[in-house]
């Protein structure tokens, strides 16, 4: 019989916003944790105020980009600004097993919410900090964004086309990176905490989190003083590894064409022969400019002409179905509707689609994991701002229902 | 002090980047982790470089001794009957067993979770698999290069202006890293739960949706608006792009309209700024090819630390485009002690990124450096399973170990 998920029981108050932390927490709340999220109508988050919008219809509770990051959590509203919010607000923590925050080094602690006051209200709290440049050294009071950490962690320095400036990933990666990273770290420390009973605190900085994902490319600067040269999506051990032109997907998109393009990579003298065969020219394989990968590596502008001309004239997904038939790594350089229709992910049941009061029932993505004996469910689509303020100032901090209207009154819910 | 989880026994039958980053995770706060390699080659990281002045060698690769710090490692060849039956001895006194055999793979050896239940009911088994253990695509065949590609983060990178060229992956093999930390994650939520009395379980890891769950707006704009989202063209919010200062790459970031203000007022309240095209945040999305022009052309003439400092100053977030030579002599880095040297008896000692989270009580702690292939065979297989060196040595005749 199913057991409940691993941190049922667990509560964790969330004063986190934009993406890293809210990714981190959503892990959280994915393996059965009562996440509240602690937020404010006078400074929005910045992934509510962030498209896509539901319908196209702007709205705090209609951006796709908070409503699937912030799934199975609850939202409360509190003014940290008012001295009432703010004594609100420690009540929380006190009633909570983590307290995890992405203010920069120092706020907390000047809004009375920092590790030591939480410790007062709760001795074995965990409190996390999750900043971008972590909460010492001398650029502590630095800020950054998901996309800046990029950059700033030597990522984009190794990423771009043979020849061209630095270039980025696409998307804000640092944050869920982070917030991945967070998580594991988070139900290490509870579970230091079950078998000893003690608590502590987290200092993570979004920077170190990055680099740890070039950890690789570092050693070759340690190691021989080296800057890997940037090389588009080559690799020097497998060749061809790349991106290859299909045919435009088959409908226009808000009236233009979509670019389709495949991943192909043929990871040894075999796979090669595989690949050759597959696209009909089964004598590259022999012909001794392509026959070894040292030769491959030697022609591979020519080598990838060659694929290019097979590659184009089809669909990617026929493609990538006849190449994987042949046995080879081939995949859709999937767009955000390849993902959102893909039957292997249909089947998988990793798509999420529950009754929101505001937009419906809409596409989330889900789970990247599965657990045999707990399993993991999204319980809830995300929160309306503040949409249970009443139920956890009443129910979890212990307020009574009048006290509530008058913190309301006086402005400490804001 | 020690780590958090060093009462925790792993075993990792890891190649590459996905399972031995998980393990390479909870190694580093603490587990005893025992890796195990095919006899002969090993792991296919050990054929990675870089390597020390760019001589290939399966003891000297940067990609194994970064993934596989904390851990002893021996060698079974799990395709045979007497491997497997080792290996079952090797899990029988574990807590997490972590693998990233494939779909495939998994039913040609054996490799079943009910199998090793039996063996070791409080055994929290994670399998790492490209596309996870079902669906129509369990046994495609992956690289990291497809996966990310699958996952729909390659679409978005590439050339903003540049149709004819190619999307662009991002360095190094980010797929196997997502799933790596998504998987350390999953099996901590485990390991969690079987302190609490759930006992084991099998813990399933899609790399494809690990990738797949963290692609931004691109997760959620074909279902909320039918938008493709692409490389091209405006994005919701400008600036976020790179420049070109006088000696260096800076990278713009104003994600808050008060950051633009304060930007702007660096930038000495240039006429343009406040022109109606540009005054407003999603107008600066829309209209950003009519601005950028104008921003390249003034950092353009800044240094990159000066303006970086200063902009900071008022809390703008931009930042340096960092050279590994940058991270490595960074004084913030260094005051907070990130980057530890580590010395491996064959390789020799670098400098390694350290800690990605400071645990108070708890710290994260190199304590050795990736094993040789093979390296704990006797201290393990003999010492700790209890085998003669008679066994020990007919097992290596027959290339069982």
């Amino acid at each position: 019989m199913n057991q409940p998920p691993p941190l049922t029981g667990i509560r964790v108050a969330d004063f986190t916003w934009v993406w890293a932390g809210p990714y981190c927490t959503m892990q959280l709340a994915h393996m059965g944790a009562d996440v509240i999220r602690v937020e404010s109508e006078t400074r929005l988050c910045v992934s509510r105020v962030t498209p896509p919008w539901a319908g196209g219809q702007y709205g705090v509770n209609r951006s796709g980009y908070f409503n699937q990051y912030n799934q199975g959590k609850r939202s409360i509203t509190l003014n940290l600004k008012h001295p009432r919010g703010r004594e609100a607000a420690l009540r929380l923590a006190a009633k909570c097993d983590v307290v995890i925050n992405n203010f920069a080094a120092g706020v907390m602690d000047r809004l009375g919410l920092g590790y030591h006051d939480l410790v007062r209200a709760r001795p074995d709290i965990i409190g996390v900090s999750l900043t971008g440049y972590g909460d010492s050294g001398p650029l502590r009071d630095y800020v950054a964004y998901g996309p800046a950490q990029v950059p700033l962690s030597g990522m984009s320095a190794l990423t771009g086309y043979r020849g061209w400036p630095p270039m980025h990933v696409g998307f804000s990666y640092g944050d869920p990176n982070a917030g991945t990273h967070a998580a594991f770290a988070i139900i290490a420390a509870l579970y230091h905490r079950e078998r000893t009973g003690e608590g502590q605190y987290i200092d993570m900085s979004q920077w170190e989190c990055t680099m740890a994902l070039i950890g690789e490319g570092i050693l070759d600067y340690t190691m021989n003083g080296h800057q890997p040269e940037r090389d588009g999506s080559r690799d020097p051990s497998m060749a061809p590894h790349g991106l290859f032109r299909c045919r435009d997907m088959a409908e226009t998109v808000a009236g233009r064409p979509v670019d389709m393009w495949i991943a192909i990579a043929a990871a040894d003298d075999a796979e090669f022969a595989r690949l050759a065969a597959a696209i009909e020219r089964p004598g590259l394989a022999s012909d001794e400019r392509f026959s070894t990968l040292a030769a491959r590596k030697r022609n591979e502008d020519e080598l990838e002409a060659l694929v290019t001309e097979w590659t184009s004239a089809r669909f990617a997904g026929e493609a990538a179905e006849a190449l994987q038939r042949a046995g080879v790594a081939a995949a859709v350089c999937a767009t955000s509707r390849d993902l959102a229709e893909d039957p292997h992910l249909a089947s998988r049941g990793f798509f999420v689609e529950l009754e929101h009061p505001e937009i419906g029932r809409v596409k989330h993505a889900g789970i990247p994991w599965r657990m045999s004996e707990t399993p993991c469910a999204v319980r809830s689509p995300a929160p309306l701002l503040g949409q249970h303020t009443d139920e956890v100032l009443t129910e979890v901090v212990g307020y009574g229902a009048a006290e509530v209207a008058e913190l309301r009154a006086q402005g400490a819910l804001k | 002090m020690a780590g958090p989880l060093s009462a925790v026994r792993i075993v990792e039958v890891g190649e590459m980047v996905s399972a031995p980053y998980a393990a390479k995770l909870m190694a580093d706060l603490g587990a005893e982790v025992v890796k195990v390699e095919r006899p002969g080659t090993g792991d296919r990281a050990r054929t990675r470089g870089p390597f020390p002045g760019g001589v290939a060698h399966p003891e000297k690769s940067g990609l194994f001794i970064y993934l596989n710090t904390n851990k002893r490692g021996v060698t079974i060849d799990l395709a045979s009957p007497r491997g497997l039956s080792i290996f079952e001895k090797l899990i029988s006194g574990a807590d997490v067993l972590i693998h990233n055999l494939t779909a495939s793979e998994m039913d040609r050896a054996g490799f079943q979770f009910e199998r090793f239940h039996r063996v070791n009911p409080k055994l929290v088994m994670t399998s790492v698999a490209p596309y996870g253990l079902s669906g129509p695509r369990r046994d495609w065949r992956a690289e990291d290069l497809t996966l990310w590609s699958d996952g729909g983060a390659c679409y978005l990178n590439g050339a903003r202006d540049r149709p004819e060229l190619p999307p662009l992956k991002a360095y190094g093999y980010q797929a196997g890293y997502q799933g790596g930390a998504h998987a350390a994650a999953a099996t901590m939520g485990a390991l969690f739960a079987a302190a609490r009395g759930a006992g084991g379980q099998h813990v399933e890891v899609s790399v494809q949706e690990s990738v797949a769950a963290i692609i931004e707006m691109a997760n959620t704009s074909w279902p909320y608006m039918g938008l493709v989202l692409t490389r091209y063209g405006p994005k919701p919010v400008q600036p976020l792009d790179s420049f070109e200062c006088r000696d260096g790459w800076i990278f713009a970031c104003c994600v808050e309209e008060h950051q633009w203000q304060s930007f702007v007022e660096v930038m000495g309240n240039p006429a343009w700024a406040s022109e109606e095209l540009f005054n407003e945040r999603f107008k600066r999305g829309v209209n950003y090819d009519g601005f950028r022009p104008m921003l390249a052309e003034w950092i353009g003439k800044q240094t990159v630390q000066d303006l970086y400092h200063k902009v900071q100053a008022r809390r703008v977030p931009f930042a340096p485009i960092s050279s590994l030579a940058d991270l490595v002599n960074s004084d913030h880095l260094r005051a907070r002690g990130f980057f530890v040297d580590v010395s491996h008896p064959q390789a020799g000692t670098f400098k390694y990124p350290g800690a990605p989270y400071k645990l108070s009580r708890t710290p994260w702690e190199i304590r050795r450096p990736a094993p040789a292939l093979g390296q704990h065979n006797q201290e393990i297989l003999g010492g700790e399973l209890g085998m003669s060196e008679r066994e020990i040595e007919s097992l290596r005749r027959d290339t069982v170990t």
